[in-house]
């Protein structure tokens, strides 16, 4: 185990740097390529290694102490974010930086420090293995993708610089920081990895270095970075406390008194990471960046690290009023994210509305900790990985073709490319389609929510309820834009021929493993997500919610039926393209209308966007006071409990 | 079995009427005459319809409009010409944008006469409509 | 095996019931207009005879879509009276309501689309209203099936008051009733034309109203929920209330889909969601 997990953290910082350095772009997409199929290989070994056993506590091999490599790594960081600030004359991150290097320092000279067991830095279970599969295969997956489509992107934008050789670099170092993170065990290890992803997101948003995007940068940077400061006041605090760095201690069973503060401030750092409400906004910046950075980073990967560090810390806060009031920030960021969903237009907006959403509700099942609603969290893990990864590759994939990404360009995409159009659809089911594994989980969620007594009770299950309505409101407008069809020239319908096979065989497998992963939920549950849940609560092992297989097998039918019917049917030769009713004028299936006196016109639909119902910076910033509010809340009974 | 008799649904077109036959075909709907007692429906919408009534004759620019809306309803489908008009041209046949009759642009199949034309007469071609529609059915199948 | 036969119990009566209650609002709305109306049986012949028309697709994926609707309309009621989790249910309720839009809306003729959009604005309106409903059952009832609602003790509808008038406002908008039936209507001479069933012939209109009668079945099944201790009392309630309807229908003109939309949603939290919420704060 310690050695593949460390191969896992070394190897692709070794490779990232290696290719910061390859200027020729066909050694380099070898070395990616290479790169990615070791980094899948070792991932699954590791897991296969692991053998889905019960947690198993490792050090670095060789019984390696990382401290002295720890205080360096974060002096080296910070000082990186303070020569960048400054550089670009912004000065709010690294006074943050320095705060947290400043309070890790006192802790490391003042002796504060306990010694760290060097056989429990890292701690592997079941959710580490469902983290580990879902950044080591979807992560490769998406570094492919990003060969042909950043050739594409600096094709259709001249004016960004290329450095592609800084972009795939730090898609490396990201995956290293990301498999540290999910198997740390030891706290002040694991801010490490914390800051490492955040500095790759902040310099990978920033990588076309326009005005706009710096400061969306700049925003990631800052909103990271004050979680980033609550983490290292938790360790500070935890510091003092016997075995209180040592994650799994930790998070064995309800704390309260100054651990529970603690906990309220790791869970701050989670809600930072995970772009929940009041910190949304860096996400959407967040879009500016290079689609592969937006699958990966953005809704994937990254931001699961927010949520996987609060289902960690669920046992330990379920119960008290930290953990109601986490739970409460997740779902109302969930409630507002939906409304704000349905007005948008954007459609990288809509894909981060539905991935903060999605997060906000693995949030709510985090806070409220039982085994249920954790099983439900998880399940929506690995789902939203594989569907949100697919979808955002493929928006990647259309915009280089169609260079749009508004929702109401998309008319007719499934006759004109009729592939991308079927793997977008199963993104789309992926994400709220009755068999999907999404919406199994929050009918699990929905359950559960009916047990937790009182007001809460009551909101939480009333907040599920519109919010699942949202979500197939705003994704059913998506999918009548993408169903649509009409006359293609011969012409458009080359342009999905150009898609490089990059393309194709990243986001192909993810659109099986959507599918495969839902027929198979019943053993996921049964094998891996089900005992990870009964055993993080020591409770005793139950069943969990599945459905019935032959239920499960028909609705797939039904679902999977569909596209597949649609991509015959508009290829078939006898379809007649009957022309629409209007009024009598007359039409053609190329949308053409006849006008009076000889003119034409071309028809053009938009969407219902509630405009006169609803306004989105007015919900969203409702959301924003909302959750900041109850965030501050948090803190407080955290504080309150000490 | 065919069940188009029992469920003749009609789409109303008036073409240039002085807006009489209009008047009565709509007079056919309300509770003296009440069509729908036969289940005829009036859809206002060619691609749900079995018959398709034209009131009025056709002039130079509601051509392509009416021959549109005949192509639009799917098979079988009958055109009952309702009125002088719709029939001939009527009093505006010689008028200089009149093309004549509805038969001049769509094949009509039944005529029924009258200025305006009475709501009995209309129910009585509205029959004889679902008679042919049988037949062009029993054609087809 | 008994579930089983349920199942397929709704799948053959479902549409039976749902024929006939469509012809009997027909004879109703006649009479209230001072008509005499078509045949209890119209519906049927109706049907049967757009089975006999052609049918012309604009786009070919109309035709499996809306098969799927019918399907999955039908699957929700087997599924709930064959013991699926209720909630679910809901979700599956939804999926079979939206591959509708999706049927109308890739049609994408001007009056479809707007019947689409608009009739996603009720799903979205309507959808929050099924899950509390769902919910509250369970919750009074602690089961979570259909057997087990009817085999409970509790006496649901005493119980859920607020959920019981939501049910009327929200039945109107599944029932496609003025003034909620902005997506589509019967009716000839208006804005929308026939709004997403516009550019449906023969068959796929067919499967519509099939897919309808289904629904309105499933809606009948919901109230049984509601009235849990006796299944003649709830068939009974759903056909009261679906005259309450056919009155509201003739009486009323359709609104605006924004009105639909607030007043739907205000009253879902009002009724439903303050239902809920005593449930919780007040029950076990």
């Amino acid at each position: 185990m310690s050695s593949l997990i460390s191969f896992l953290i070394a190897f692709p910082l070794l490779i990232g740097t290696l290719l910061l350095f390859t200027w020729w772009p066909k050694v380099r997409n070898l070395i990616v390529v290479a790169s990615c199929v070791a980094v899948a290989a070792v991932s699954i070994a590791t897991v296969i290694q692991f053998g889905n056993g019960n947690g198993v506590f490792f050090g670095l091999p060789g019984g390696v102490e990382p401290g002295a490599a720890l205080i360096v790594s974060e002096i080296a960081m910070t000082a990186f974010v303070v020569a960048i600030s400054i550089y670009n004359r912004r000065f709010f991150a690294p006074v943050l930086a320095l705060i947290q290097l400043g309070i890790a320092l006192y802790l490391e000279l003042a002796g504060k420090l306990p010694e760290a067991d060097p056989q429990r830095l890292f701690w592997f279970d079941r959710l580490s293995m469902v983290m580990v599969l879902v950044v080591g295969i979807i992560g490769p997956l998406i570094c492919i993708n990003a060969i042909g489509y950043m050739r594409d992107y600096h094709r259709s934008s001249p004016m960004v610089k290329g450095r592609r050789n800084v972009f795939f670099s730090l898609l490396f170092i990201f995956l290293a920081g990301m498999f540290g993170l999910v198997a740390s065990n030891y706290l002040p290890m694991m801010l490490v990895f914390w800051e490492v992803t955040t500095l790759c997101s902040f310099l990978l948003i920033g990588y076309s270095r326009t005005d706009e995007t710096i400061g969306y940068a700049f925003r990631a940077l800052n909103m990271n970075l004050i979680g980033g400061v609550g983490f290292s006041v938790a360790i500070a605090l935890l510091a003092e406390q016997p075995n209180g760095l040592d994650l799994a201690m930790l998070t064995s069973g309800p704390v309260s008194g100054v651990l529970l503060l603690a906990v309220a401030l790791l869970a701050l750092a989670g809600i930072t990471k995970s772009a929940q409400m009041p910190f949304s906004s860096w996400l959407l910046g967040a879009m500016y960046a290079p689609s592969p950075t937006s699958a990966l980073l953005h809704s994937s990967t990254m931001v699961k690290a927010g949520v996987f560090l609060l289902l960690r810390l669920s046992p330990a806060m379920a119960g008290s009023s930290v953990g109601y009031l986490v739970a409460f920030v997740g779902l109302l960021t969930f409630l507002f994210v939906s409304l704000v969903a349905g007005t948008e237009e954007n459609l990288k907006k809509v894909l981060a509305y539905s991935t903060i959403g999605s997060l906000g509700l693995i949030g709510g099942c985090a806070g409220i900790g039982t085994p249920e609603l954790v099983w439900a969290g998880v399940m929506i893990i690995i789902f939203h990985a594989m569907a949100k990864g697919l979808l955002f590759l493929t928006v990647g994939t259309l915009e280089n073709r169609l260079y749009t990404k508004n929702i109401e360009n998309f008319d007719a995409l499934l006759s004109l490319m009729p592939r991308v159009s079927v793997l977008m659809l199963v993104g789309i089911a992926g994400m709220f389609i009755a068999p999907f594994g999404i919406v199994i989980a929050k009918w699990a969620a929905i359950r559960a929510f009916l047990a937790v007594p009182g007001i809460a009770g009551a909101a939480l299950v009333t907040i599920m309820a519109f919010g699942s309505s949202l979500t197939i409101f705003y994704w059913g407008k998506l999918l009548i834009k993408i169903m649509s069809a009409r006359r293609q020239s011969d012409y458009e319908r080359s342009i999905e021929r150009r898609i490089s096979w990059y393309e194709w065989l990243s986001e192909a497998p993810l659109a099986i493993g959507v599918i495969a992963a839902t027929l198979l939920i019943g053993p996921l549950s049964d094998n891996v997500v089900g005992p990870w849940a009964t055993a993080a609560f020591s409770a005793a092992p139950r069943t969990f919610l599945t459905m019935d297989p032959a239920a499960l097998l028909i609705m797939m039918a039904a679902v999977v039926f569909l596209p597949a019917v649609a991509y015959w049917s508009w290829r078939h030769p006898n379809y007649d393209h009957a022309d629409f009713y209007a009024s009598g004028r007359s039409t053609n299936n190329a949308h053409v209308m006849g006008m009076a006196l000889g003119g034409i016109h071309r028809v053009s639909l938009r969407g219902y966007y509630l405009s006169g119902v609803l306004d989105g910076t007015l919900v969203f910033n409702a959301g924003t006071l909302a959750c900041a509010a109850t965030l501050l809340a948090m803190v407080t009974a955290g504080v309150v409990a000490r | 079995m065919s069940f188009f008799s029992k469920s003749p649904w009609i789409f109303h077109y008036d073409a240039s009427s002085c807006n009489g036959c209009d008047i009565e075909v709509l007079a056919c709907l309300t509770p003296f005459y009440d069509l729908e007692r036969f289940g005829i429906v009036n859809t206002g919408n060619p691609k749900h319809a079995d018959i398709l009534l034209i009131t009025g004759s056709v002039n130079e620019r509601n051509i392509e409009i009416v021959q549109n809306l005949y192509r639009q309803m799917p098979d079988p489908k009958v055109v009952v010409a309702v009125g002088a008009c719709a029939c001939s041209g009527g009093i505006f046949a010689r008028a200089y944008n009149i093309q004549g009759g509805v038969d001049k642009v769509v094949p009509v199949d039944v005529y029924v006469p009258g200025c305006a034309a009475r709501p009995e007469s209309i129910i009585d071609g509205v029959v004889q409509g679902i008679a042919a529609l049988e037949q062009k059915r029993k054609k087809t199948a | 095996m008994t579930l089983a036969f349920y199942a397929l119990l709704f799948v053959i009566v479902a549409p039976v019931f749902g024929g006939l209650l469509a012809g009997a609002d027909r004879i109703v709305t006649a009479r209230m207009q001072s008509r005499v109306g078509p045949p209890l049986l119209q519906p049927f012949y109706d049907v049967g005879k757009l089975f006999q028309k052609q049918s012309r697709l604009l786009n070919p994926i109309q035709e499996p879509l809306l098969l799927g609707h019918v399907v999955m309309m039908a699957a929700t009621g087997a599924m709930m009276v064959s013991g699926t989790d209720l909630i679910l249910v809901t979700f599956v309720f939804a999926l079979a309501s939206l591959l509708l839009v999706l049927a109308a809306g890739s049609a994408y003729s001007p009056y479809s689309f707007a019947g689409a959009e608009r009739e996603l604005i009720v799903l979205l309106a309507s959808e929050p209203f099924f899950i509390l409903m769902m919910a509250a059952i369970c919750k009074v009832t602690d089961a979570s099936t259909f057997g087990a609602v009817l085999a409970s003790p509790t006496w649901v509808a005493f119980q859920l008051p607020g959920i019981l008038i939501a049910f009327l406002m929200v039945a109107t908008i599944k029932l496609r009733k003025s003034p909620f039936d902005i997506s589509t209507s019967h009716h000839a001479h208006q804005e929308l034309v026939s709004g997403l069933t516009s550019d449906m012939s023969g068959r796929l209109l067919a499967y519509v109203e099939l897919a309808h009668w289904y629904e309105s079945a499933l809606l009948c099944g919901f109230a049984v929920l509601l009235f849990n201790w006796s299944i003649p009392l709830g068939i009974g309630a759903f056909l009261v209330a679906y005259a309450a309807e056919v009155l509201v229908d003739n009486v009323t003109s359709r609104a605006k889909w924004q009105l639909v939309l607030r007043s739907t949603w205000v009253a879902t939290l009002l009724f439903a969601g303050g239902n809920v919420l005593a449930l919780f704060v007040v029950g076990r």
